[in-house]
């Protein structure tokens, strides 16, 4: 019977710095890149069905997430820290856009009173 | 490298495009509909097909796994991504979106990327999906007294479910047939030397601090002096009473992930800071600009108003001026 302080010293010891050094294998890889395709492809499934403005700028975020999962696999693969650094330079891109969609989308509630993207069909290109 | 490019490498076509359709005719069946909706089925279909192909991946190297935390925040990662799509109601899909960051925080500190998956957490959700959370109250039609739980009408149905589900489908086979076909070919890195960052982190370093962890791990014998640090080859160089002797640099000395991201950061990206800084000022800027509220005038008022302004000669004043 394992006590409650065993268990978590086995997740810290699994859970952090897994064997940091060594480098990762590619199968091991191909298991994140797998993952972050499809958090990819949901999120941009997801902005083109769902007509709701707000939950489809929700689904931006999410093609974001994919992508920084895959940049940090990248970094642990290569044991090169560049990768991280540039997942710091994708959340302050997520930031400002963020920032400027919210304000597009109150603006536009504004204007017609409804949060469907379909409302504004005439805004073709 | 021409037997590289070969996807059977990494797992079974097979299994690769079953699991795939599988996940497709699930997330077909998971988005919103107005008359029958089988949600619950469509996401445990969608599970099932990234199981499956995670299946396939584990067979073909039973001996090459991720860490068997990969699977438990892959599927809440996956699971909840599928529900921030698929759920009806926009603030429920922000908190599961807010789950979603949790668990590839969780997948971040598998991967040893400690900085960048506490900086998730504190970015995306404490600032950013509460912006979102704070939109979405604000920008929502009061409901009507008889039907308080009424759903807006564009939240109900997803535009053409079945479409999007095949081109999904194809986008995700044709990303994942080739990230596979191209893995076997990365090359993998050389030795590296973490500790090698160590030489441009001198007050770090210094010879007292080394002397005092090395006393802690009770490498440290009576009487030795500290001579030379080599970081490139992890050793310390130490003079006692017999001579010198070469050991291993502390543990609790060597560069964490902060001070490596940061030195990454700091040292080769400078000139992208700036660059952030300012993408971040002009998006400020933008914000304010754009939900500022317009102030309309009647055509009545403005006209009054260029009158007025008119019998000043053009000109503003602080007196008000009496025709």
């Amino acid at each position: 019977m394992l006590g409650m302080s065993d268990m978590m010293h086995m997740a810290s010891a699994t859970l952090a710095q897994a064997g940091y050094p060594e480098a990762m294998s590619t199968p091991a890889l191909a298991h994140y890149l797998f993952l972050s395709a499809v958090l990819f492809v949901i999120g941009i499934v997801g902005f083109v069905t769902r007509r709701n403005l707000i939950i489809m700028f929700l689904c931006t975020e999410l093609m974001f997430q994919a992508a920084g999962l895959a940049l940090i696999a990248f970094s642990r693969f290569h044991l090169h820290h560049t990768g991280q650094t540039f997942v710091i330079f994708v959340l302050t891109i997520a930031a400002a856009e963020a920032a400027l969609a919210l304000a597009l989308v109150v603006l536009l509630f504004r204007k017609k009173d409804s949060l469907s993207g379909e409302e504004w069909r005439e805004m073709q290109g | 490298m021409l037997s590289g490019r070969v996807l059977e490498q990494l797992t079974q076509p097979f299994l690769l495009f079953l699991g795939l359709a599988i996940g497709g005719v699930g997330l077909c069946l998971a988005l919103p509909r107005r008359r029958v909706n089988p949600q619950v089925i469509g996401v445990v279909l969608g599970g099932l097909g990234i199981g499956v192909v995670l299946l396939g991946l584990g067979l073909r190297n039973p001996d090459q796994l991720p860490n068997y935390n990969f699977y438990i925040f892959g599927i809440i990662a996956a699971g909840s991504a599928l529900r921030v799509i698929t759920h009806p109601r926009p603030v429920y899909a922000a908190l599961y979106f807010i789950l979603t960051i949790l668990a590839s925080s969780g997948l971040y500190l598998i991967l040893s990327a400690e900085f960048m998956a506490f900086a998730l957490i504190i970015v995306y959700a404490g600032a950013i999906l509460i912006t979102y959370l704070f939109v979405i109250m604000l920008a929502t039609q009061a409901p009507s007294e008889d039907q308080l739980d009424a759903l807006a009408d564009y939240d109900v149905e997803a535009r053409s479910p079945m479409v999007a589900a095949v081109t999904g489908f194809v986008l995700l086979a044709a990303l994942t047939t080739m990230l596979f076909r191209g893995a076997p070919d990365l090359v993998e890195p050389g030795e590296v030397h973490p500790e090698a960052l160590l030489a441009h982190m001198p007050n770090k370093v210094t010879p007292e601090r080394v002397l005092v962890s090395l006393e802690r791990e009770g490498v440290l014998v009576e009487g030795e002096e500290f001579v030379s640090l080599d970081p490139m080859a992890g050793t310390v160089t130490l003079a006692g009473v017999d001579g010198e002797r070469v050991v291993d640099i502390p543990d609790d000395l060597g560069v964490t992930n902060v001070e490596a991201v940061g030195f990454d950061l700091l040292n080769d990206h400078p000139g992208s800071i700036e660059i952030a800084g300012v993408i971040l000022l002009m998006a400020m800027l933008g914000a304010t600009v754009l939900s500022r509220k317009q102030v309309e005038f009647e055509e009545e008022a403005k006209l009054r108003q260029s009158q007025e302004l008119a019998a000043r000669g053009g000109v503003f004043s602080d007196k008000e001026v009496r025709p």
